[in-house]
């Protein structure tokens, strides 16, 4: 042992070798070992989800910084670097992501982009919630402006994927989640899109609820063109359903007796409430006018046409004031047809016959009171009638042999006289008409069977 | 430590062939060895490195070298010592047969 120590006195000189490998060595090494280190140290990360996460290696010392969702998995981090073979010392920069509250999301679309916005919980949510927002919109551009927060409610991915599969259906607009709160704003796509939204908003997780639903539907839109040259009244547009479209087409038939009714209409839901309350007045004093088109959007109707003589534009204004359901806003923008060239009386008995033979004044049933629908058919008669102003005419009324030949009687001349005052009311001087009631006299047709009573029953215009 | 062996171990072997060759030739080396009042101070200065070393004091790459530079001296020392003995049991096994 003694020895030793003697010896040891002589050591010396393989100390300058010594320090001349050490340098060498920590020359070649220090670059490898710190990168080394670094994936070593990365790899210990991979299982852990952070943000930002930066590591720094300067010999065996490790700068670590990242952003951690909860204290937990900051400790976590921290410790699984620590145990990282060969470091020594890890310098914690780590932090907590910041606290959102209230924890607010958002998407908002317009016309060629849709932007996520606001807080998003972890980063595997945001990457689902861009893929969702990808796959929702197939073709639109998808910015991503969220960052990471802590804070959010339960189940908010879950909320946040409904909503995003609602954008696809908004033209455009934005939805929001704060806390558990859901509001939309904007402009469905289509018609019935804010009613599918409303339906499922329903589905929202339990915990979320709807404060503010503004999501607006495109204006419904209900359109009619009364064509005189093709003789067509053209309908498109929109009807509620197939009750709706049955009856307006029903109505369309009764009060354009000689035009051909081409029936574009689809059915679908958003329909404003009183649509057909509106709707079949409106297609009333559109059955007045020569030529006109109705435009019904939303609660706006526009009717714009030739009346076909003076009073009648008066009649159709004063009606349209009135006939609506409340809510319902009327533009009339009518006009008076230039008077038609005067003809002589047998002219106007051929004119007479033939507007007569293609529809019928109508009644209602054992009374002498006209039936609205027959208004259209009547502004054609008065016109005819002040084409010849000196021709004098009967108003002749006949009934079918049904009932009593008195009661008969006397509905046929309450009718006829019915149909003069409405004549002389439009403008017509009194002394041109004259009433007269046949009862079933004067047969047209076969009164045995429904049909042939149905051509009994009738007004005819005779040019005396 | 275990990391470190791991990583240099072709410089620690390096160093305790270093230490075997110097130990080998000390025994017999007529030079002048270094005072003992010397080797205390030195003595002391290693101390101080090691102590240092452990509770880690020196951050980043000085730190890594003076681990490293003081596992090689430590290797280096055992190669001497190694070296020394080897060298007098050989000449104590020759001497008598001389």
């Amino acid at each position: 042992m003694h020895g030793l120590f003697r010896w040891s006195s002589k050591w010396w000189p393989g100390v300058i070798p010594l320090v001349v490998f050490w340098a060498i060595a920590a020359w070649t090494s220090t670059a490898p070992l710190e990168s080394d280190l670094a994936a070593r140290s990365t790899s210990a990360l991979k299982d852990t989800v952070l943000d930002k996460t930066r590591i720094e290696v300067a010999g065996r010392d490790v700068t670590f910084a990242a952003d951690a969702f909860s204290e937990d998995g900051r400790r976590s981090a921290v410790a699984s670097v620590e145990v990282v073979p060969g470091v020594r010392l890890v310098n914690d920069e780590t932090r907590l992501v910041p606290e959102a509250k209230p924890f607010v999301w958002s998407a908002e679309r317009d016309v060629v982009r849709v932007t996520l916005g606001g807080s998003s919980p972890l980063p595997a949510s945001k990457a689902r919630l861009l893929e969702a927002a990808r796959t929702a919109l197939g073709g639109v551009e998808v910015v991503d402006q969220m960052n990471l927060s802590r804070g959010a409610p339960p189940r908010f991915d879950n909320a946040a994927l409904l909503l995003l599969d609602q954008i696809g259906k908004l033209k455009d607009g934005k939805v929001t989640i704060s806390d558990t709160k859901v509001s939309l704003s904007g402009m469905a796509r289509e018609l019935g899109g804010r009613e599918a939204i409303a339906a499922a908003l329903k589905n929202l997780p339990e915990g979320f609820s709807v404060a503010a639903n503004e999501i607006k539907a495109p204006p419904y839109i209900f359109q009619a063109y009364k064509d005189p040259v093709a003789v067509t009244l053209t309908l498109t547009g929109y009807v509620p359903d197939n009750n709706v479209h049955a009856a307006l087409a029903a109505a369309a038939g009764r009060k354009f007796f000689s035009e051909k009714v081409v029936d574009n209409l689809k059915a679908s839901v958003g329909a404003p409430s009183g649509f057909a309350g509106a709707v079949v007045p409106a297609l009333g004093a559109l059955s007045r006018l020569s030529t006109g088109t109705l435009v019904v959007s939303d609660r706006e109707v526009k009717l714009s046409g030739d009346a076909f003589y003076d009073a009648a534009a008066a009649q159709i204004r004063a009606g349209l004031a009135k006939d609506f359901p409340q809510g319902w806003q009327v533009k009339a923008d009518i006009s008076v047809k230039p008077a038609v060239a005067p003809v002589d009386p047998t002219v106007c008995q051929q004119l007479f016959s033939d507007l007569l033979a293609r529809g019928k004044i109508r009644f209602e049933s054992g009374r002498a009171t006209i039936d609205p629908d027959s208004a259209g058919l009547l502004d054609r008669l008065i016109e005819t009638a002040l084409r010849c102003p000196t021709a004098n005419i009967e108003i002749a009324g006949h009934t079918d042999a049904d009932g009593e030949d008195g009661f008969n009687q006397a509905l046929s001349e309450k009718r006829a006289q019915a149909v003069t005052d409405y004549l002389v009311k439009a403008g017509l001087p009194a002394n041109r008409f004259t009433a007269m009631g046949y009862g079933s006299t004067q047969p047209v047709a076969s009164n045995d069977t429904d049909e042939g009573k149905a051509q009994n029953r009738r007004i005819d215009f005779v040019v005396r | 430590m275990a990391y470190l062996v791991t990583f240099h171990w072709g410089w620690l072997l390096a160093s305790l062939l270093l230490g075997l060759a110097m130990g080998w030739i000390a025994v017999v080396h007529r030079g002048q060895g270094v005072s003992k009042l010397t080797s205390r101070w030195l003595a002391v200065l290693v101390a101080a490195l090691v102590a240092a070393a452990l509770a880690r004091v020196i951050p980043g790459r000085p730190g890594y070298w003076l681990d490293l530079g003081l596992i090689m001296f430590a290797l280096y020392l055992a190669g001497c010592a190694v070296g020394s003995w080897l060298r007098d049991w050989a000449l104590s096994q020759h001497t008598p047969a001389a």
